[in-house]
């Protein structure tokens, strides 16, 4: 039997009410009011807040902070607040050194209660062979604005994955993400039982000593260690970090080991952490930052060292021809060349420059090799860990906010 | 001044489609997008070892060889973007459980004609015929769109009323009407409504017609995913764009559409200014109306419109990447949908409030696909819709506390109704809600189904309003908010409709 489908109780009437369909709709357009409509909507509000691109700052001060590092305590510049943070997020600071617009990123060293009064605090390292640090130290200036990242980064605490119990094995200044999270847990941001593992070289050279020593007094959940390696004095460990002094402060609890340091120290606690056969979901470490050795990498063709390629970058619709050295990655050279590039984390990870590789050959490093799957069918990069292996035509995307 | 046929705004699965029909047929376009990468929510993202995919559930309308789907023709046939859709084993598996973990009713249904109506003869005998007469209605009801379609949207009503009667009978009416009409029962009418979330509108309100086609298709071609996430498809649309001639920009946000008098002809953006004849915008047209166009340029009847419409789908999605494989967790399903089985009015009423979360379509991808993540792992996600902008009560200092809460409630949902264990398990977690929506997407509200395709706006009744809805000259919207609704080859099959507009204008004026 055919099918005969009856919901009306006339068959006609229901193929009407269906040819109908637009008049009813169009009956209930007129009918409406016309108001104005919203400009924005609570959540968007939100999460404009809660993630803003970029935010405008002022620098209130500038201390000392152990033997080479200076503490920025940067304010808002609107005097509201700040874009709350998770303690061991970075931002990354747009800084113009003559030409040469660059970005560099720095982990949030106060407590996530000081951002929503509009204040941020970072620390910055003098490295006298670096580019920005020294300009940092020589030229930054109370008063001065400077433009600024939302906070970024998954270095750390989630509840549902990681132990109760964290081991923070800092080195030098390494040390800021874990001050941010000492704080965090004394000002009741975040719950866990926090033990940081702090290497310096000497004893008065050690960052944030007295803000360490102060929060580790007044939260029972904070704990710090000081591991010396130039010098043996009583109350300090001595040495480097080891599987050893690991296992010593995990005292036999189930832990999760944060990371932020040196390459170096990566490197060498890689060989240790193997030791204490910890699950990988255990291990976590902060950006690996840019690799300054490409030939010293892995699969690095020997022969492209110290060589000068040309690079064609087309940036909406605008074609620039610049000189890139093999030396360093591709986003250095955009820089140097004063285009605007977008750039981020500068370890390969965020994927913020992400561009897309017409012509040539790079050499990407395995271990900054932060790219989608499709990407690499595609042929897209991040120039902030590619390094140039050939002559290069490279399309970049805008950086649309004028730094 | 750079002058262009069509400027398209957005590069989500609309933008990118209407882009690429745009491009193919020769016009010189430019695609800008304010983010750096393409896709919308339709990506992917990395966290430690894994890679995420953003959104896709699955899709319907790939097909198999020689019986190819709508999607299928136009991504990988017509843009020529070759995608490896691989397909979801099951159709559902479905699990009502009340709070203490009893389980109420667990299904799976696969796909396949037959082995449908045995399944579901099964979970509740006596529905044979009435299986039976929902095919038959619905080879009736493709027949009848194919014949619109060919008809260019002006059928003949005589030819209608001969070939299609029951497509017209049912078209006005609601999937429960139609589901009553053919008799199913009570049991079976639960289980033939489990896809209902996947459009976030009850069954009391959806277009018989678009949900009839859905799990038809689903049921007749199975569900695909991509191989490579959506990042794959959305990065092909791209190459097949840039291929056929377009120009792309990124990291560029458009500020204002340009008006000469009530015609729209260009962009204002972050790079400069950008002339066209026509502006296609993939994004929903509150926001554009809103803050992109010069007073009194859009006529009223489009403000009317955008006044009584409401915002669909505010997603919160957890993402978790475990460090044992799914054969190890005992997980054996790609998707299960999780609620406590209500009757969907009220579960959509439920989802309108910020209470503890009973309801989630979670999916383990490694089940369809093994070949994604490193050895050893599995990956997961857990969605579920809000009704309300719920998320826009909440205060910045509770949103992380809140989000976790959030996420375990929706974890311990999944343990509770599988009794499998996950949690311990988790390597890498990130929880994405209304906000984060917001903004990767620029949605309204962390909606990212556009409008709701209900009751009087239902997707057959846009449809048959074509003509009436693009009345802004140079301007027309694609993407979820367009006439299709929701979802990603609705948004694709959008583009596709818009483009087809809009080289339909331009060859009017070419007097072609």
């Amino acid at each position: 039997m055919a099918l005969n489908v009856k919901i009306g109780k006339i068959g006609p009437l229901d193929m009407l009410k269906f040819s109908k369909m637009p008049d009813v709709r169009e009956q209930v357009i007129q009918s409406t009011p016309l108001s104005p409509l919203p400009k924005a909507y609570a959540s968007n509000a939100k999460a404009e807040l809660y993630h803003p691109k970029w935010q405008k700052v002022v620098i209130d001060e500038i201390r000392q902070n152990g033997a080479d590092a200076k503490t920025l305590v940067l304010k808002s510049e609107n005097g509201k607040a700040l874009a709350p943070f998770r303690a061991g997020q970075y931002i990354s600071l747009a800084i113009t050194i003559g030409q040469t617009c660059t970005t560099r990123s720095y982990s949030l060293c106060g407590s996530p209660e000081w951002a929503y009064q509009g204040i941020y605090n970072i620390t910055v390292k003098r490295d006298d062979e670096g580019f920005v640090s020294p300009f940092i130290h020589d030229h930054f200036e109370v008063g001065q604005k400077l433009t600024i990242s939302s906070p970024e980064g998954h270095l750390y605490y989630e509840p549902i994955r990681d132990c109760k119990k964290v081991l923070a094995l800092a080195g030098g200044s390494g040390i800021t993400p874990f001050m941010g999270m000492a704080y965090a847990i004394r000002d009741g941001f975040e719950d866990f039982d926090l033990t940081i593992i702090f290497g310096s070289r000497k004893e008065e050279g050690i960052v944030y000593r007295k803000e360490l020593d102060e929060v580790a007094a007044a939260c029972s959940k904070v704990h710090i260690v000081h591991v010396l390696s130039d010098e043996e004095k009583e109350g300090f460990e001595h040495g480097f970090i080891s599987a050893d002094l690991i296992e010593k402060y995990a005292a036999g609890e189930e832990v999760t080991v944060f990371m932020c340091g040196p390459q170096a120290m990566y490197n060498f606690l890689d060989g240790e952490i193997g030791k204490l056969g910890l699950d990988f979901k255990h291990v976590r470490r902060e950006l690996f930052g840019t690799i300054k050795d490409p030939w010293n990498q892995e699969g690095y063709p020997e022969e492209i060292h110290g060589k000068t390629y040309q690079v064609k970058v087309v940036q909406c619709g605008q074609i620039y021809d610049i000189p890139a050295s093999a030396d360093e990655p591709l986003l250095v050279a955009f820089e140097r060349a004063g285009l605007k590039a977008p750039s981020r984390c500068r370890s390969g990870e965020c994927g913020w420059c992400r561009s897309r590789l017409l012509k040539g050959d790079v050499f990407i490093p395995a271990k900054t090799d932060g790219r989608r799957w499709s990407d690499l069918e595609y042929g897209y990069i991040h120039p902030c860990s590619s390094f140039p292996a050939s002559d290069l035509e490279v399309e970049v995307p805008a950086e649309y906010l004028n730094l | 001044m750079q002058k262009y046929d069509a400027i398209v705004v957005g590069a989500g699965n609309g933008g990118l489609s209407t882009a690429c029909t745009l491009a193919k047929a020769g016009k010189k376009v430019l695609l800008i997008e304010q983010h750096n990468l393409p896709g919308g929510v339709a990506s992917s993202f990395r966290r430690g070892r894994f890679e995420f995919e953003t959104a896709l559930h699955e899709l319907a309308a790939i097909g198999k060889p020689g019986a190819r789907g709508e999607v299928y023709e136009l991504v990988n046939e017509n843009y020529g973007v070759p995608i490896n859709w691989v397909p979801v084993p099951d159709l559902f598996r479905a699990i009502h459980v009340k709070d203490d973990g009893t389980v109420i009713r667990d299904f799976t249904m696969p796909h396949g004609r037959q082995a449908f109506m045995d399944k579901m003869e099964e979970y509740a005998p006596g529905n044979r015929e009435a299986v039976a007469r929902f095919y038959e209605l619905f080879d009736e009801s493709k027949a009848a769109l194919n014949y619109i379609s060919s008809a260019n949207g002006h059928p003949d009503p005589k030819v209608l009323r001969k070939q299609f009667p029951n497509f017209l009978k049912v078209g006005s009416y609601s999937p429960m009407d139609v589901l009553t009409a053919l008799k199913f029962t009570d049991d079976a009418k639960r289980i033939m409504g489990t896809y209902w979330s996947y459009m976030a509108v009850d069954m009391y309100r959806l277009s018989s017609i678009f949900y009839l086609m859905m799990v038809g298709d689903l049921v007749d071609g199975g569900a695909y995913i991509m191989e490579h996430t959506s990042h794959q498809l959305t990065t092909g649309l791209l190459e097949a764009f840039r291929r056929f001639g377009g120009e792309s920009w990124f990291n560029v946000r458009a500020e204002e559409i340009l008006f000469e008098g009530k015609r729209a002809c260009g962009v204002r953006t972050t790079q400069g200014t950008v002339y066209a004849d026509h502006v296609i915008w993939n994004g929903n047209p509150n926001i554009a109306f809103a803050n992109m166009v010069p007073k009194g340029v859009i006529p009223e009847r489009e403000l009317k419109l955008a006044n009584a419409r409401k915002f669909s789908a505010r997603m919160f999605v957890v993402y978790i990447g475990l460090n044992k494989t799914a054969e190890e967790l005992g997980i054996k399903d790609y998707n299960i949908f999780i609620s406590p089985g209500l009757d969907t009015a009220d579960e959509y009423k439920r989802v309108g409030r910020m209470e503890k979360i009973r309801s989630t379509a979670a999916l383990c991808y490694n089940v369809a696909n093994p070949k994604i993540g490193p050895p050893g792992t599995c990956q997961m996600s857990f969605t579920m819709a809000y009704s309300k902008d719920v998320w826009g009560d909440v205060e910045l200092r509770d949103y992380v506390n809140l989000k976790n809460q959030k996420a375990r409630e929706i974890l311990e949902l999944y343990e509770r109704a599988t009794k499998t264990s996950i949690i311990p398990y988790i390597e890498e977690i990130a929880v994405a809600t209304p906000w984060t929506f917001c903004r990767y997407a620029a949605v309204p509200e962390g909606g990212v189904y556009g409008y709701e395709a209900a009751g009087w706006d239902n997707c057959m009744a846009r449809m048959m309003s074509l003509d009436r809805d693009f009345t802004i000259p140079g301007l027309k919207f694609t993407g979820a908010a367009g006439p299709r609704g929701d979802g990603f080859s609705e948004s694709l099959l959008t583009g596709n409709i818009v483009g087809k507009m809009v080289l339909g204008e331009m060859m009017a004026k070419e007097g072609k």
